[in-house]
């Protein structure tokens, strides 16, 4: 089943803690369900609290009705999701904010792959541009990196001043 | 010297012996006339002459053979000038002749050596012009070959410290902004670089994951 992660969930780390809370959702829905069997007066609030595991079960319940076993669905789907989706890793000359998070996330489902999972690390050095890392390739984009390729032409450019 | 000459001059001084030899016998003979020769004149005349005209005939005799013996002594004489005369002749015309044969043959000898002698000053001129050239040939050809190399090695040499020179500019040029440019980084002025970046390089990120899943 296809499943579209939210915007928040870009690293396998989020996917993780999402996993995380699903279970915790999954185990409070069962108890949940003991106590309507046994028409149990006390009732729990759900332990979700992120807004992106609310987004993912409101768009799982779109698709389907929540149930244990869809529960149980939904937590298979991330785990596979967890084991066998791309995954990259962005590094950016400073601490990305939410903003920039999403954007690059978005661009990367949309154009790579839907299902990748996107990781941010900084290191100033970078100076701008990013460094982008998957598997045993990496793609240095970065200032510092076309600045020192670029070391050579700084006599020459020097000369023509 | 000619053979016909020597025989002449051999016939000559012999015949100049012969003449000395008779007229110093005669001469001898009239002075000092042997006793028996005496005795014989003396016996010889049969006729009885006077004593005056003995004696008349006597000094005549003496007189005609003194003067035939003068007149021979003077024909000797002048011929043996004569000869001497042409024999210091000849030999002043054979010296003459050897000395300018002699010479002649000098001059030649001298010419042809100083031929040779020219012939081989001048082979050996031309030795040492084609010696003198080729050395000249050498010493202009390693004289190039050692400028272009050291040309050569001056270039290589000074590409190498401009490259060093390069380098350690371009470090320093690197360092100074990545030093002073990693303290200033504005990600938000740089979303828009960093999509176009990912965009610029969209096809190059499926492939690698496509080819890694």
């Amino acid at each position: 089943m296809k499943l579209k992660l939210p915007s928040g969930v870009a690293s396998a780390q989020d996917l993780t803690t999402l996993l995380v809370e699903i279970k915790d959702y999954y185990r409070w829905y069962a108890h949940e369900a003991i106590k309507k069997q046994v028409d149990a007066k006390h009732t729990s609030q759900p332990p979700i609290t992120s807004k992106a595991a609310m987004e993912l079960l409101k768009d799982w319940k779109a698709m389907q009705q929540i149930s244990q076993q869809s529960l149980e669905t939904l937590m298979n789907t991330l785990q596979d999701y967890v084991q066998t989706a791309p995954s990259i890793t962005i590094t950016l000359a400073a601490s990305p904010t939410s903003g920039i998070k999403n954007s690059l996330v978005a661009w990367c489902r949309e154009n790579i792959a839907d299902n990748i999972l996107v990781a941010f690390q900084f290191n100033a050095t970078l100076l701008g541009g990013m460094v982008v890392q998957h598997a045993s390739h990496v793609y240095d984009w970065s200032f510092r990196r076309q600045l020192l390729a670029a070391r050579q032409n700084f006599p020459e450019v020097l000369r023509r001043v | 010297m000619d053979l016909f000459l020597q025989i002449f001059l051999m016939i000559n001084v012999f015949l100049i012996g012969a003449f000395t030899a008779t007229a110093l016998r005669h001469g001898w003979a009239h002075l000092h006339p042997h006793p028996d020769e005496k005795l014989k004149h003396l016996a010889v005349p049969a006729v009885k002459l006077p004593n005056e005209v003995r004696e008349h005939l006597l000094e005549k005799a003496q007189t005609n053979f003194q003067t035939v013996l003068d007149h021979s002594n003077a024909e000797l004489e002048r011929d043996l000038k004569d000869t001497v005369s042409r024999l210091n002749g000849k030999l002043e015309k054979m010296g003459a002749e050897i000395v300018a044969d002699e010479m002649k043959r000098y001059r030649m000898d001298l010419d042809a050596l100083r031929r040779q002698t020219e012939a081989n000053i001048s082979g050996a001129q031309t030795e040492i012009s084609k010696h003198q050239t080729d050395l000249k040939s050498r010493i202009d050809t390693k004289q190039a070959e050692l400028e272009a190399k050291m040309n050569e090695e001056i270039a290589a040499e000074k590409q190498v410290l401009v490259a060093q020179l390069d380098t350690k500019l371009a470090d320093a040029v690197a360092s100074f902004l990545t030093e002073t440019l990693q303290h200033n980084v504005d990600l938000g002025a740089q979303t828009s670089f960093l999509l176009s970046t990912l965009e610029e390089h969209k096809e190059e990120l499926k492939k690698g994951i496509a080819n890694e899943t």
